[in-house]
């Protein structure tokens, strides 16, 4: 997903000579890839036969399975392989050990597990999950081949262990030592891309106002690419240790984009609301402040030059905010109305955080950007990750009745490869539930797999059997195997490379000496097809969350739910967890809807509002554990926060209404208390804008002039 | 040392607990280097740790083997 928004994003019409170059470099690196692919397939292939392993097919596998084009991707997914292999084994110990001879229970106790663990994978967001499913099915991997006669369980799990950790290790060090690309570069071209994206954004946006849609394809983004590298930093820290040392920073960097990116936001729904002429000197007077912070943030030049002058940029920012109150006392000075003022103050005070926060942002990439070391660096609060249990509760239902369903078709058919369709269903339905479209994945991956086992048996019965050797061995493989790594560097299609070639390998089921029975090959690749088959049927029998309105209701109302911990919650650590969780709700809402669909396009108007709301609350409460303030101010501010608690739980025309009402009051009750008053005078205003998620409340009879 | 030694009752080859030993090792190694920046001084830092952890788990192995 990430790779294809990338595409997107940098989508141009013309083509220039420098592009026609990134394009030859990219396919290059693409080729380069399927070589170290097919190479780590071959060598793993060699050394299985070598250690006279049982299945050296498995271990080809394996390594088919975790190779990426991104070293860091491969070590990260290799490191929870290797986790999710060992405690399959341990767990298919404890399973043949209590059931050794009833075929029902044992079958039901491995479906059990399987489900659980499915269902603990689709609460992780990075290769964890992959962990997870592992896990799971390495338990039915090791237990199934010896159902028939328990006490080989011991020789089976060492066996798959060691065919699993030898592709583990091969993919790993020809994918680390070998003309590496390493996720590390990625990422640093990507936060510098970022950081220079976002400071040229807002200094070219800071002396214009942005329409909402504008202000929603930007919130879009941001969300992505705050997720993005929350995930890719996750996996990088396998790569090396220079940048595990960096990890922390890059944690803080994060969280000063979406401090500020949140900030940034605020200001400019407050400048829309002032549209209009009763508004204008106000307007203009924040104009004139913001212009101020623009010209801090440097002439406009191109975007390569920005990252390079962080540092400078950061002690330029640094010594704004005296300025910034100078001028602001000036500007206020002109303003006489009490709601003019209150206006003012609040951009004021808006203009004077994003400057604080602009800056903090800086320093954050410099730092990170620099090559020295961390020292004495405080741990950053962890980015927090919000799950719908109800989403995982299905995956964990589903999971265990696809295999239940295919173990009795197993057991009443007695079909001998009933075991393998059954073992494939669940694997899918396990993988597949962490994807954002899994239908269509499987899909995808049926194509793929119908590919592969024609390919398959073209090469065991058309070439293989003619060959003698390792050497002539490989020569038939790699033909085969090229069109599949190729298929799976490039994003057109996903799913139909890595497919095809687990078909493919398994078809093949490499041996040493090679076993030819064309009726097994066939009954296998029938079991495959049925078993990728019988994963889709499970999918449109308990849909995921792109498929189900109701899932994708229940994770829009945690996406409310967020506001209701920011008024809530202990404020410990609260403010980084509200805006890394509500991010992370909001992609998950991105990556289950389609782009531009309504249900998409309400989760960015719920996501812009709680960000800025929630951000308003935490601000205000900050404020209010700090003030010293009357008994009758504090209960009316708890008051009115809990209103808008309950307003955010379950969206209200009643309920809208009172937590106006509430916060009105509160704001009078405040007068004395700027710092009191301007977060809750952005809260009302959040309430009171028409065009946001909430306007729907507004009163018929106000709409006209509010807008 | 022997070439085969039981754990838990389980014959295992006695260089498995080397190679983990090894992983250890290198791991707090690589620590150390990352931790002061040395990776900035070697042209290929992938290669050189491959190339650190197969000297640490042919030196250890080649010890107790002797």
């Amino acid at each position: 997903m990430s790779a294809a928004a990338e595409r997107l994003s940098g989508s141009t019409s013309r083509v220039r000579p420098g592009e026609v170059f990134a394009w030859l470099r990219g396919a290059a690196l693409d080729w380069l890839f399927v070589a170290k692919a097919t190479f780590a397939v071959l060598l793993t292939g060699w050394l299985a036969m070598r250690f006279d392993l049982e299945q050296p097919g498995t271990a080809m596998m394996t390594v088919a399975i975790v190779i990426h084009p991104q070293s860091g991707m491969v070590i990260a997914k290799s490191f929870y392989r290797t986790l999710g292999t060992l405690v399959g084994c341990a767990v298919a110990f404890a399973i043949v050990g209590a059931f050794p001879q009833q075929r029902v229970p044992f079958l039901a106790c491995t479906a059990l597990w399987i489900g659980l663990c499915a269902g603990g994978a689709s609460l992780q967001r990075n290769f964890r999950s992959y962990g997870f499913v592992l896990a799971g099915y390495t338990a039915a991997i090791v237990a199934l081949p010896v159902v028939t006669h328990p006490q080989n369980v011991f020789d089976s799990a060492v066996m798959r262990v060691s065919e699993v950790m030898l592709g583990i290790f091969v993919a790993g060090i020809v994918s680390d030592a070998i003309f590496p690309q390493r996720l590390g570069d990625v990422l640093r071209d990507g936060v510098r891309s970022q950081f220079a994206n976002f400071i040229v954004f807002v200094r070219d946006s800071l002396r214009g106002a942005l329409p909402r849609a504008d202000l929603e394809k930007a919130h879009l983004r941001f969300v992505r690419e705050v997720v993005q590298i929350e995930s890719q930093r996750s996996s990088v820290v396998f790569e090396d240790a220079g940048v595990r040392q960096r990890s922390p920073r890059l944690r803080l960097f994060n969280h000063a984009f979406m401090a500020a990116s949140t900030s940034y936001h605020s200001l400019h729904h407050l400048l829309n609301r002032l549209q209009g002429e009763a508004h204008a000197p106000v307007r203009e007077r924040l104009m004139m402040l913001a212009g101020e912070l623009a010209d801090a943030l440097g002439p406009s030049g191109s975007e390569p030059r920005v990252a390079a002058q962080a540092p400078a940029l950061a002690q330029r920012l640094s010594g704004l905010h005296e300025r910034l109150v100078a001028q602001a006392r000036g500007l206020r000075a002109g303003l006489h109305a009490r709601a003019e003022r209150l206006d003012f103050d609040t951009g004021a005070e808006l203009v004077m955080r994003i400057a604080a926060e602009l800056h903090d942002y800086t320093d954050a990439y410099a730092l990170l950007a620099s090559p020295r070391a961390a020292r004495g660096l405080v741990e950053p609060a962890p980015f927090s990750h919000a799950n719908d249990w109800a989403g995982a509760a299905i995956v964990v239902v589903r999971a265990t009745l696809t295999m239940f369903a295919m173990g009795l078709f197993w057991l009443d058919t007695a079909w001998p490869e009933g075991a393998g369709a059954m073992l494939i269903a669940t694997i899918f339905s396990g993988l597949m539930a962490t994807l954002p479209d899994p239908l269509r994945a499987i899909r995808y991956m049926l194509v793929g797999y119908a590919l592969g086992i024609v390919a398959g048996i073209a090469c065991v019965y058309g070439v293989l059997i003619h060959m003698d050797g390792f050497v002539l061995f490989c020569a038939a493989l790699v033909p085969f195997l090229l069109p599949g790594f190729y298929l799976s560097a490039r994003p057109a299609w996903p799913g139909v490379g890595a497919g095809y070639l687990l078909a493919l390998l398994y078809t093949i089921a490499a041996k040493n000496p090679m076993d030819y029975n064309a009726l097994h090959s066939i009954n296998d690749s029938l079991s495959q097809l049925l078993g990728v088959g019988g994963a889709g049927v499970a999918f449109m029998l308990f849909a995921g969350t792109s498929d189900s309105p109701w899932l994708l209701r229940r994770l829009l109302h945690k996406l409310r739910m967020q506001l209701v911990h920011a008024c809530e919650w202990p404020l410990r650590g609260l403010l980084p967890r509200f805006e890394s969780a509500s991010r992370d709700v909001a992609a998950q809402i991105v990556a289950h809807t389609r782009a531009g669909s309504p249900p998409s396009r309400e989760g960015l108007a719920w996501s812009l509002a709680v960000q800025e709301t929630g951000r308003a609350v935490i601000e205000l409460r900050m404020a209010l554990a700090q003030a010293e303030v009357s008994a009758r101010l504090r209960d009316d501010i708890e008051a009115a926060l809990a209103a808008l608690a309950d307003l955010y739980a379950t969206p209200g025309n009643e309920r809208y209404a009172r937590a106006r009402r509430l916060i009105a009051a509160a704001i009078d009750e405040a007068a004395a208390h700027p710092a009191l008053r301007s977060p809750l005078h952005l809260i009302r205003l959040a309430l009171l804008d028409t065009g946001s998620v909430l306007g729907a409340h507004v009163p018929a009879e106000e709409k006209p002039h509010a807008a | 040392m022997p070439r085969e030694i039981a754990l838990f009752d389980a014959l295992v080859p006695t260089l498995l607990p080397i190679f983990l030993a090894s992983l250890l090792l290198q791991w707090g190694l690589d620590w150390l280097v990352g931790r002061f920046g040395l990776y900035r001084h070697v042209w290929h830092p992938p290669l050189f740790r491959l190339a650190l952890f197969a000297c640490v788990f042919g030196g250890l192995g080649l010890l107790a083997m002797r």
